[in-house]
């Protein structure tokens, strides 16, 4: 063979082993927009027919996911592809999924259960959904048994809206929010103080609405040093009710990453209200509350939607106070799912398990968004 | 066939022509392919064509001050080369900045197709070069990168790039200062349009030149009678990298100083274009169907003949790499060979750089195919380029860049009015339209999409792209959108303008407020009670006057010195080695290839 020939067959074989290791092993990149799946994967064990299942899901394939289960003729594609992402708009609608973790729990030849955790991220922040998963051998194939949570439905029924509500009257159309001739409601600031945590130091407190009208509210720490130099100033962000009816009162926590509390000489809190247009509607109520000790912290309960209409994303608001009645902490979580009229859905608050002794009592505060909802 | 009992064998009417087909036609092809497209201004709706315009009006208003206020709080435009939008920013003022745009992209195409034809007729024989030429107008990278693309600084600067390389051939082979001089100009005007065409165009274009030049001037019984010694070649090729390595480290002296003071250290950002294209076909498609066309039926021949005959090796195996990497995430040889540039760089452009490296061999064999097949070879030959042409030209409506098409001119003229334009704004949902806002509005954003030049840590950190296409980069994307969100005070953030209502829970959460609506209320206007006004931010990054003043001098001094160099006579013309060497050695591979 010549030297050309040799280039020739050189170069196309090489171009097919590189084209061949690219594809049965993909780089990180190259996974990822595959879906992390690769040729190398079939469903030959419980573990992968359930990552493989994680992958389509992931890539929004919810015909071949939907194929893949064992147990589809329990259930149409459309209600496995709402069990997932929600039957009524909600956070899950809004999420993607990012990534997921697969745990063998127990295995016999032919028939497993296998844990999926499924990393959601979504516009307010990751969460997570814990499914465990039962998968059967089925020939020289594994297929999922998906554990579908049916839809729920709400009797017809009757409920009578007789809640308060504020209207504001602007100066036209052209009137900017927050740029307002009235006064602004009277707000305070009844406890405040910095904590350090690992991340860094964390401003939290509460804040009342001392007035008769309604308030759009936000608060502003700024950490100054021993010379009274400025060392960081941070807001509220989402850890805070920002609509508060007369006399309501919400938590509110603002992190500092990276500060040090031993650097801080004060703290200067800026309050800040607006008179806004509120409604005390839609009320939820909260049943079944309760803090759990450690380990594994918690503050649980059930959010109970009692108006008319749905609620797409509810925003629960954990304040935990010690035996003198301070704030100890102040945590969070968005429900995932929408509240329907009369139809509880489950919250679960994480509580740092060092803080949680120190805990005695809380207090729960619920945001709400829907969608064309009252501002 | 039978005349008067005897039996006559069907020939052609017409022998094959043995001369090259005119510049002037193939000039005449160009126009009449893409000067309809652009006088419709096809290319605005391509990913980047808004961002160049964008960096041009910047450049009309504020030719000597590179610091542009309106994306990321404040950008310096030094970090990125400026030839082309300073050409567009020129024109602009005869006939405004879309039209502008429109122009320089023609100009070119043009120059791709002069020289394609230039570089082509170092490998290969004059007819071939213009087949090689005339196939570079259809060639579905370019088609792909000016319509769905808009990469304008690739597309501007490779052409100068193609016509600097002869030069560079001349120099070192034969020692002509002219074409010294010129090749030097030409490939300083390159890097002053694109820095990275010229990186690794030295690679993949100018190795592969001076490799002809080694294997042409060994001998002395070559058909132009003259050898090259060694050290001639070494002192000539040190020579050359060191004036034009001098010249453009003084014409984009700003941006130096930038990229070191400044390093791209953020987070890298997905790109599609990394993507396996066999696991993900969508992107295969996307990346390797569209831009190489019916170019793919080529890559046996090219792969026999770059191998066969010596003198094309240095071509091949510059086209093979290009190749490899334009793959992207296919093979795992673009990391291997770019490291963590894999993870900056997007590999359309190196398939752009494949494709060009391809076309003498595509001019080669479309003379051998019409010197053997003749009329049904041009026949083939035309629909196969008019397929690839017209598919990565259709490719900008069957997979735009921004799906839904929409005005920006009521957003712009909303922040334009009543001191709205005090405060900064964020778009959510607008794609690249962004570019197109911030050409119409006096406000300022925190958002762009020239993620190089970006300084604010809260995008810096998150490996993200622009700010309104968030969700689209998962978790990363909504992580950089929440950090800038939470410090609105800090950067005087007042508005968020919204037209993909994903976002609309976390800005009711974070206190954000709807204040009010445009276009039928398909975009809403959120805004933040106490937020300060925007003040000018005091970075850094900002280039003090003197830089402002070179950046506004050299880059475009440059290009003007290209076109003043072009017009000086070349001196006694000597017949370019493939003229002669070409036609007897590819005649008898030919032979035995087509056989």
């Amino acid at each position: 063979m010549n030297k050309g020939r040799l280039l020739a067959a050189f170069i196309s074989v090489a171009t097919v082993v590189f084209i061949a290791i690219g594809t049965l092993w993909p780089g990180p990149s190259a996974a990822a927009y595959a879906g992390g799946k690769s040729l190398l994967r079939p469903s030959s064990t419980p573990t992968a027919a359930v990552e493989n299942l994680g992958d389509e899901i992931r890539l929004l394939a919810w015909e071949k996911a939907y194929s893949r289960l064992g147990n589809k003729a329990q259930f149409t594609e459309q209600e496995f592809e709402h069990d997932l992402t929600g039957y009524y708009l909600s956070l899950r609608t809004y999420a993607t999924l990012e990534s997921f973790d697969v745990r063998p729990l127990h295995a016999s030849n032919n028939e497993a259960e296998v844990q999926i955790r499924l990393h959601w991220s979504s516009v307010v922040g990751a969460f997570v959904n814990t499914r465990n998963l039962r998968v059967v051998k089925n020939g020289d194939r594994w297929n999922v048994d998906w554990p579908l949570v049916k839809k729920p439905m709400v009797p017809p029924q009757v409920i009578a809206v007789n809640y308060l509500r504020w209207d504001v009257i602007y100066r036209g159309p052209g009137d900017d929010w927050g740029v307002q001739d009235v006064e602004a409601p009277h707000v305070r600031i009844v406890d405040m103080h910095p904590v350090q945590r690992a991340e860094g130091v964390v401003v939290l407190g509460e804040l009342l609405n001392e007035d008769v009208v309604p308030a759009y509210v936000s608060v502003r720490a700024t950490l100054l040093s021993k010379d009274g130099s400025q060392i960081a100033s941070e807001g509220s962000f989402d850890k805070i009710s920002h609509i508060l009816l007369p006399k309501q009162i919400t938590p509110f926590l603002i992190n500092f990453p990276n500060a040090t509390l031993s650097e801080v000489g004060s703290v200067r809190m800026e309050p800040l209200s607006a008179l806004v247009s509120a409604s005390a509607d839609p009320v939820i109520e909260i049943e079944n509350q309760r803090l759990n000790p450690a380990p594994d912290a918690s503050l649980t309960g059930q959010l109970v939607n009692q108006s008319g209409q749905i609620v797409n994303i509810a925003h629960v608001l954990g304040t935990f106070y010690d035996k003198t009645g301070q704030v100890v902490w102040v945590a969070d979580q968005y429900t995932d799912s929408a509240l329907l009229p009369q139809s509880p859905v489950p919250f679960d608050v994480h509580i740092p398990e060092d803080l949680a002794r120190k805990i005695s009592s809380e207090r729960t505060v619920i945001a709400t968004y829907s969608v064309g909802g009252f501002q | 066939m039978q005349l008067g009992g005897k039996t006559v064998k069907r020939t052609e009417s017409v022998a094959p022509s043995e001369r090259p087909i005119a510049m002037g036609l193939i000039v005449l092809a160009a126009l009449a392919i893409h000067l309809p497209l652009l006088l419709m201004k096809l290319p605005l709706k391509s990913y980047d064509a808004n961002f160049h315009i964008f960096f041009a009006s910047h450049y009309v208003h504020h030719w000597f001050n590179p610091w542009n206020a309106k994306w990321y709080a404040g950008f310096s435009q030094a970090t990125y080369p400026p030839l082309p939008q300073q050409w567009i920013a020129v024109i602009s003022r005869l006939v405004g900045l879309d039209m502008a745009y429109m122009a320089v992209q023609l100009a070119a195409i043009l120059l791709l197709a002069l020289g394609v034809y230039r570089f082509s007729k170092l490998w290969v024989n004059p007819r071939a070069a213009s087949f090689a030429a005339l196939a570079s107008v259809f060639l579905g990278s370019e088609s792909f990168l000016v319509y769905s693309a808009g990469q304008l600084a690739t597309t501007s600067a490779a052409p100068i790039y193609l016509n600097a390389l002869p030069y560079l051939f001349e120099w070192v082979r034969y020692g002509k200062w002219r074409a010294f001089l010129k090749a030097s100009v030409l490939f300083t005007a390159a890097a002053a349009a694109h820095h990275a065409t010229l990186l690794f165009g030295s690679f993949f274009f100018a190795l592969p030149v001076l490799a002809l030049v080694l294997l042409d001037g060994r001998d002395g019984d070559r058909p132009d009678g003259e050898r090259t010694p060694v050290p001639a070649f070494v002192l000539r090729t040190v020579a050359i990298v060191a004036i034009v390595g001098a010249a453009i480290a003084i014409v984009l002296l700003p941006f130096w100083i930038a990229l070191i003071h400044y390093p791209v250290t953020q987070t890298p950002i997905p790109h599609p274009s990394r993507a396996n294209y066999i696991l993900s076909p969508q992107w295969g498609l996307n990346y390797f169907i569209v831009p190489y066309g019916a170019l793919i039926l080529a890559l046996p021949f090219i792969a026999i003949r770059g191998s066969m005959v010596a003198r094309l090796r240095p071509l091949l195996l510059g086209f093979w790499v290009a190749f490899l990497i334009g793959l992207g995430g296919t093979t795992p040889v673009a990391h291997l060979l770019l490291g963590r540039a894999f993870e900056v760089l997007t590999m359309e452009r190196f398939s752009y750089w494949a494709t060009l490296l391809a076309l003498p061999f595509v001019g080669l064999l479309a003379a051998e195919l019409i010197d053997r097949f003749r009329m049904r070879a041009v026949f083939a030959l035309i629909v196969a380029a008019a397929f690839t042409c017209a598919l990565a030209v259709a490719w900008s409506t069957f997979r735009p860049a921004d799906a839904s098409n929409f005005k920006v001119d009521s957003v712009a003229s909303w922040l334009n009015r009543d001191g709205h334009d005090n405060y900064r704004y964020v778009t959510l949902g607008f794609g690249n339209k962004i570019a197109r806002l911030a050409v119409l509005t006096d406000a300022s954003s925190v958002d762009g999409e020239w993620n190089s030049g970006r300084m604010l840590p809260e995008l810096t950190r998150y490996g993200a792209g622009a700010l309104t296409s968030s969700k689209y980069f998962g978790e990363p994307g909504l992580d950089a959108l929440r950090a800038i969100l939470r410090h609105a005070d800090r950067y005087g953030l007042k508005w968020v303008i919204v037209r993909d209502h994903y976002y609309d829970p976390l800005l009711k959460f974070a206190g954000w407020r709807q204040v009010d609506d445009l276009e039928d209320r398909t975009i809403t206007i959120w805004s933040k009670d106490g937020v300060p006004p925007a003040m000018p931010v005091n970075a850094p990054q900002i280039p003090p006057h003197w830089q402002g003043i070179l950046w506004g001098i050299l880059p475009f001094g440059s290009s003007i010195l290209a076109l003043l160099a072009i017009f000086i006579p070349d001196g006694k013309r000597r017949d370019r080695p493939a003229d002669h060497f070409l036609d007897a050695h590819e005649n008898l591979v030919s032979g035995s290839v087509a056989s």
